[in-house]
């Protein structure tokens, strides 16, 4: 039977292809690593004394966490990971544009130094 | 002239045999226009909302009015932003089930994802309420506008994906998301993920950072 691409394709067809099929389980597995990365920002709040996050440290373990959680999101559930690389090199032309555009801006208005912006 | 589907890897093929698990288009970049279109304004978003964080960022110190700290109360957005994370996984789930031909699968993932964000809208309009009860309302003060702004804006984005997805799960119903249309999934998967990853940067930025 010949099947063309604007006919329904049948279940029955593409049922043996997929007998293996279980990315299901990485997504799980994503998805708990995310809930935990998540608790773990929670933390910060919760025990603002905890050594690893004290005082100035806090910042960048945030950073750190929201990056880890943004990039896994982008690559596993967002697919870049098994994508063709020209949309990985497309999102990546907007991220940085606008990371570098808004550092740019921010250091204009010196927000880097404690009041001295606004 | 008909193409034969017989002639095409399916996406167990992909999967066994190379990294790329998606099936070529007919197009000078293997990438279907529809798709490479959503990936293009994906990009473009990251400039809109970095241009909504970067006002918060300059204005997050108020004149007048409730600071941040006074009012935000981090363990309900905590769960909100759990609740925003999870319906990605629904969402990727989804996308996983029409591409092996499991359309009610799909659509009880998809329903879950659309319940999953009417949830964290109900809880934002609950956390603005709040706000306002407390005497932050939209022009309190500089840090009010821009916080306002910024999760109100991904509040809309949030509502459209909803009308997106409760669109998608009417069209299955009637048959017209069949195996071979699956990249629509996969396209209003995109949105909503890239919803959730604009929230995971708000909620640490905006929510946990000290001031």
């Amino acid at each position: 039977m010949t099947v063309t691409s604007h006919d329904n394709v049948p279940t029955t067809v593409l049922d043996g292809a997929v007998k293996d099929y279980s990315r299901d389980k990485v997504y799980v597995l994503t998805a708990i690593f995310l809930g935990v990365v998540t608790l773990v920002e929670i933390a910060t709040y919760a025990f603002p004394d905890f050594p690893v996050w004290a005082d100035e440290l806090v910042v960048p373990v945030l950073m750190i966490l929201m990056a880890v959680k943004f990039f896994t999101i982008v690559y596993v559930f967002m697919h870049l990971k098994f994508d063709k690389p020209i949309l990985t090199r497309i999102f990546y032309m907007g991220l940085v544009l606008a990371v570098v555009v808004y550092i740019a801006m921010l250091s204009t208005f010196r927000i880097w130094f404690h009041g001295q912006h606004g | 002239m008909a193409e034969t589907l017989t002639s095409r890897p399916t996406i167990a093929d992909a999967d066994a045999h190379q990294a790329s698990a998606h099936i070529d288009a007919d197009t000078n970049t293997g990438i279907s226009n529809t798709k490479l279109g959503m990936w293009l304004f994906l990009a473009s978003e990251c400039l809109l909302f970095g241009g909504l964080i970067t006002t918060y960022l300059l204005y997050k110190h108020p004149l007048e009015g409730p600071t941040p700290h006074e009012i935000f109360d981090i363990p309900f957005t905590s769960t909100s932003s759990f609740v925003l994370l999870m319906s990605s996984l629904t969402m990727v789930l989804a996308v996983s089930a029409i591409e092996r031909g499991e359309h009610q699968r799909m659509r009880v993932w998809i329903g879950a994802t659309a319940v999953l964000g009417a949830t964290f809208i109900a809880g934002q309009i609950y956390e603005f309420t709040v706000f306002v009860r407390e005497g932050l309302g939209f022009t309190t003060s500089r840090f009010s506008s821009a916080f306002y702004t910024l999760t109100g804006f991904h509040g809309i984005h949030v509502t459209i994906g909803i009308i997106m997805l409760v669109s998608l799960v009417l069209l299955s119903l009637r048959g017209k998301i069949p195996e071979h249309r699956s990249e629509t999934v996969e396209i209003v998967g995109l949105y909503w993920h890239f919803v959730d990853v604009v929230w995971v940067v708000i909620f640490a930025v905006v929510y946990l950072i000290p001031s």
